[in-house]
């Protein structure tokens, strides 16, 4: 188990290594605005541009600039020209000048409490229409509810997310209810800002609770066509024994594997739209403002940073099923 | 009720006529008189939706108000901001040498000066007398000296300070390209000696000049780069590059950015999300500070990506104005027929919009191309791709309205001698005409020369302005091959960079950096000014005569003769067709009906420091 551990982190490492510098070719080799240009504002000349590219450490070679980064980021040497070291140094906004690490950091916890609410809403919502839909299949309820699902897969979030905000915010909806667009900001305390998400959630959970509660359904049915299932009816146990014993526990494992990397997307920054739409100052928000500004730091930064979420989670999830399966751990 | 049913419908009809004005403009049709009608239009929606620049008698002190943004400001510095909604913010917590009310047009207001700058004789020594009364917010706490204004230019030569404008208004200070030889060689040894710029007593400030460009300076010093900065305080912050003073900044105005009191460092302050603004307990109101102040507070938030319900939030919502985005379409119109009175207000924006046709190319370099193509286009449909009439009249020339020169160089009508520039709507059988004269015999372009690299913005509005020049462009023969690319890298890769510039820019335009000719002309038209990158002379004009004359305009410290020369030059910028002008902009401003807002014409903005909440 710990030679398979100790395989899967060097495979971690390794991996965060490549999503490094194809991230790093991505925004700095390939062509992006010009950061020094942006910065120094539109009469600046040739020699305030080349001062504030040699502040940057953008007149150093790419190799340099790359071995910089790496170095910041998984090394806790000395960078030159800065009084900042790694690692996870990510570097500064070209922007404001902020680390960009505490950057991400001062941005998580707005995220974290999208997602995790968005998670709870989402599988409220999977579960019950999932397993309903599953135990009474092509009935009226299970179709009427597979279109339905459909739909709120096939609805883009921002569509959503305006349509929410314009019907039921308290700032610009026609039945003004929720609060509205930017109210986390406003809100003083936690329980105001619970309030402040209500919205986004509920548009954050309709296209993954749709697509979850479509997951389920199926797995749920390919399970209840089991020997061992039809064994257990047989032996005259009660249905709903039947189901919550031995077809959920058997669909659901599947779905947590899901769920791990749905959430380590979501937590890098992947809700975005959500966080753009509502203004919500989390990640995501982070990364539409760092595109728009060409702040390549940032946006280097946070892409990593959601690479190592996900790269962690996935390694958490292989030994647990290491763990759990002993076959994987000799494959 | 019935009064307010009456308004709502004069309103609409007024709406619905403007929109139907703007469709008739995209059937293609010619009518001479379409210009004076937009004009007429045009006149009509502002006197409708007119900026207020005077607060009401009976002003409501205290409250708190809320500014919606979409983004942050380029920098928090003083020394380093430059764009319209830095300057928002600036003009509520600082206090330049001169500074503009809401009503200034052509000069500025002394404000840390105590009475207009003294030019002597010779035009070679501009003079300010500094008020001793303004103090710093804490911590610094003391009176501000003549020196502290030095020390604010001087350390904007610094490249951890980048400014973008003091290095091109100030060139003729006396000692400055030493002093920026030294900033440059030692990024991190402090704010360099500009010898020229002396403080011979606390109150008195002196620059000496190597050539009588005093106006542009005097201009240039009205922007936030000479609000004072305490050297004492700031020095440690600038030995750093980038320099962190911004993050730690004082204030001199009536409102501060929240900070430490102890430290200095901004606490109010949070980068993309939000700046806080609350008073600043040293200022003290006195009649040689023109802002009276009525807020408490004031909340800048940010991050509202999307504008339309950005706008129908400010319009629905209590103690809101928008920051600094405009308007979008939907929200005009919106407020215009549905809102309170006073909830919509056009300004000019100081600012145009053309289609930059590059001159040094084939086959633009040919005079009677460029003029074949602007004869040829539709400028109203191009205009209306902004949002239509209520976004600002139809560009016949450089020179915006309401801004030195304006009148001089033809008003909103422009130059009448100029035929491809008469009929906004476009004239095809004269644009043929010009096509056969640059040896197009069927009057359409033909031959390998007519194939067209065109690189703009791949998103709205500023794609949509694209694709209407490039049918325009196709209506004349020509193959286009329009590139689209984000706005930043249209202007950083491709547009401001000559080497890679196509031959048609359609997303490029230029806003004041104050109201003299000379910063709307020379950045934009001089081919002295044309640089290997960062350039912003789009459609590399380089003609000796107009150089001449823009280099000797800039000398003039007239001011009626100087307007003349700039307008003057207008005129012969236009004689060279180099562009399709299509806009100038309006900056449609919306707030809640319950704020009695102030604009300020200069920025085009609210104007924080005179805005109130309705009692």
């Amino acid at each position: 188990m710990a030679r398979y551990i100790i395989r899967r982190l060097l495979w971690s490492v390794l991996l965060l290594g490549i999503v490094s510098a194809v991230v790093f070719v991505l925004f700095y080799v390939f062509p992006s605005a010009d950061p020094a240009q942006l910065r120094a504002g539109r009469q600046a000349n040739a020699d305030q541009i080349a001062a504030i590219r040699e502040s940057l450490g953008l007149d150093q070679s790419i190799l340099t600039q790359f071995w910089i980064y790496i170095k910041g980021v998984f090394t806790p040497l000395d960078l030159p020209g800065t009084d900042s070291h790694g690692p996870l140094y990510f570097g500064r906004s070209y922007q404001s000048n902020a680390d960009v690490k505490d950057v991400i950091f001062s941005d998580l916890p707005a995220t974290g409490l999208l997602v995790f609410g968005a998670v709870v809403v989402w599988l409220a919502v999977a579960f019950p229409v999932g397993i309903i839909s599953a135990i009474r299949q092509r009935t009226l309820l299970d179709r009427s509810t597979m279109i339905t699902t459909l739909i709120f897969i096939s609805a883009p979030v921002f569509w959503l997310g305006l349509v929410a905000l314009y019907l039921f915010s308290k700032d610009v909806g026609v039945f003004p209810i929720f609060p509205g667009i930017g109210s986390y900001s406003q809100a003083d305390d936690f329980l105001g800002r619970v309030g402040s998400m209500l919205l986004p959630w509920a548009v954050l959970a309709a296209a993954t609770a749709a697509i979850y509660a479509r997951y389920l359904r199926s797995q749920m049915i390919d399970v209840m066509e089991e020997d061992y299932i039809r064994t257990a009816r047989a032996k005259g146990l009660p249905e709903r024994r039947v189901i919550a014993r031995h077809v959920l526990r058997s669909a659901v494992t599947p779905i947590v594997t899901l769920l791990g990397l749905d959430v380590a997307v979501l937590l890098a920054g992947n809700a975005i739209l959500t966080e753009t739409v509502f203004n919500i100052p989390g990640v995501g928000a982070e990364t539409f403002n760092a595109i728009k500004r060409s702040d390549l730091p940032m946006i280097q930064g946070i892409t990593l940073f959601g690479a190592f979420f996900i790269v962690t989670l996935n390694l958490l999830v292989d030994i647990a099923y290491a763990y759990l399966d002993p076959r994987v751990r000799y494959r | 009720m019935r009064q307010r049913l009456l308004q709502i419908v004069i309103l609409g009809t007024a709406v619905v006529a403007a929109v139907a004005l703007a469709a008739c403009g995209s059937d293609g049709s010619s009518d001479s008189s379409s210009e004076s009608a937009d004009a007429g239009a045009t006149d009509a929606a502002q006197e409708e939706f007119a900026a207020p620049t005077v607060p009401p008698e009976d002003a409501q002190e205290g409250g708190e108000l809320t500014v919606i943004a979409a983004s942050d400001v380029d920098y928090i510095d003083p020394g380093a901001s430059y764009y319209q909604f830095s300057y928002m913010v600036t003009s509520a917590t600082q206090s330049t040498l001169v500074g503009w009310a809401p009503e200034d047009v052509e000069l500025p207001t002394p404000l840390l000066a105590d009475s207009e700058p003294e030019v002597s004789e010779d035009g070679l020594t501009v003079t300010y007398t500094i008020r001793d009364d303004v103090m710093y917010s804490p911590p610094v706490d003391r009176a501000v000296v003549a020196a502290d204004v030095k020390y604010a230019i001087e350390r904007s030569l610094l490249p951890g300070v980048p400014n973008g404008y003091t290095q091109t208004y100030l060139a003729d200070v006396t000692g400055i390209d030493k002093a920026i030889k030294e900033a440059q060689d030692n990024a991190t040894g402090g704010a360099p000696d500009i010898s020229g710029i002396t403080a011979p007593d606390d109150t008195t400030l002196e620059i000496q000049l190597d050539d009588t460009s005093s106006i542009g300076v005097i201009g240039a010093l009205s922007l936030p780069v000479s609000a004072p900065v305490p050297p004492e305080y700031a020095e440690e912050f600038d030995a750093e590059n980038p320099s962190t003073y911004g993050e730690n900044g004082v204030s001199t105005g009536p409102y501060m950015i929240e900070n430490d009191p102890q430290t200095g460092e901004l606490t109010g302050y949070t980068p993309n999300k939000e700046i806080h603004l609350v008073r600043n307990p040293n200022w003290e109101a006195s009649a040689a500070d023109f802002r009276p102040a009525y807020l408490d507070e004031i909340t800048i938030q940010e991050g509202f990506a999307d504008t339309v319900s950005a706008s129908k939030k400010v319009l629905a919502g209590n103690g809101l104005v928008n920051g600094d985005f405009t308007t979008p379409p939907s929200a005009i119109k919106q407020a215009a027929t549905e809102g309170e009175p006073g909830q919509l207000t056009l300004t000019p924006s100081g600012g145009n919009r053309y289609i930059a046709l590059n001159t040094q190319i084939a086959p633009f370099d040919d005079p009677d191309v460029r003029k074949a193509v602007i004869a040829n286009a539709n400028r109203v449909d191009l205009r209306n791709t902004r949002g239509g009439e209520l976004t600002g009249p139809v560009m016949s020339h450089v020179l915006p309205p309401e801004f030195p020169g304006h009148d001089e160089a033809g008003g909103l009508e422009g130059p009448a001698e100029l035929d491809y520039l008469a009929n906004p709507e476009g004239d095809p059988d004269l644009a043929a005409e010009y096509m056969k004269k640059a040896g197009f015999d069927s009057g359409k372009c033909e031959g390998s020369v007519c194939e067209l690299n065109m690189v703009g913005d791949d998103s709205p509005p500023g794609s949509d302005t694209a694709a209407v020049a490039e049918n325009q462009l196709e209506e004349l023969g020509f193959d286009v091959n329009y590139q689209k690319v984000t706005h930043d890298i249209m202007y950083t890769r491709f547009c401001s960079v000559p080497d890679n510039a196509p031959q048609v820019c359609p997303n490029v335009g230029w806003l004041k950096d104050f109201n003299d000719g000379q910063s709307m002309i020379d950045p934009t038209f001089n081919g002295d000014n044309v640089v290997p990158e960062n350039n912003s002379n789009w459609p590399q004009l380089d003609v000796p005569e107009i150089n001449d004359a823009i280099n000797e305009a800039k000398l003039i410290d007239d001011l009626d003769e100087r307007n003349q020369a700039w307008a003057d030059v207008d005129a012969m910028i236009m004689e060279q067709a180099a562009f399709i002008p299509y806009i100038w902009d309006d900056q449609a401003n919306i707030q809640s009906a319950d704020v009695a807002g102030v604009i300020n014409k200069f920025n085009a903005n609210w104007d924080l420091a005179y805005t109130s909440l309705k009692p």
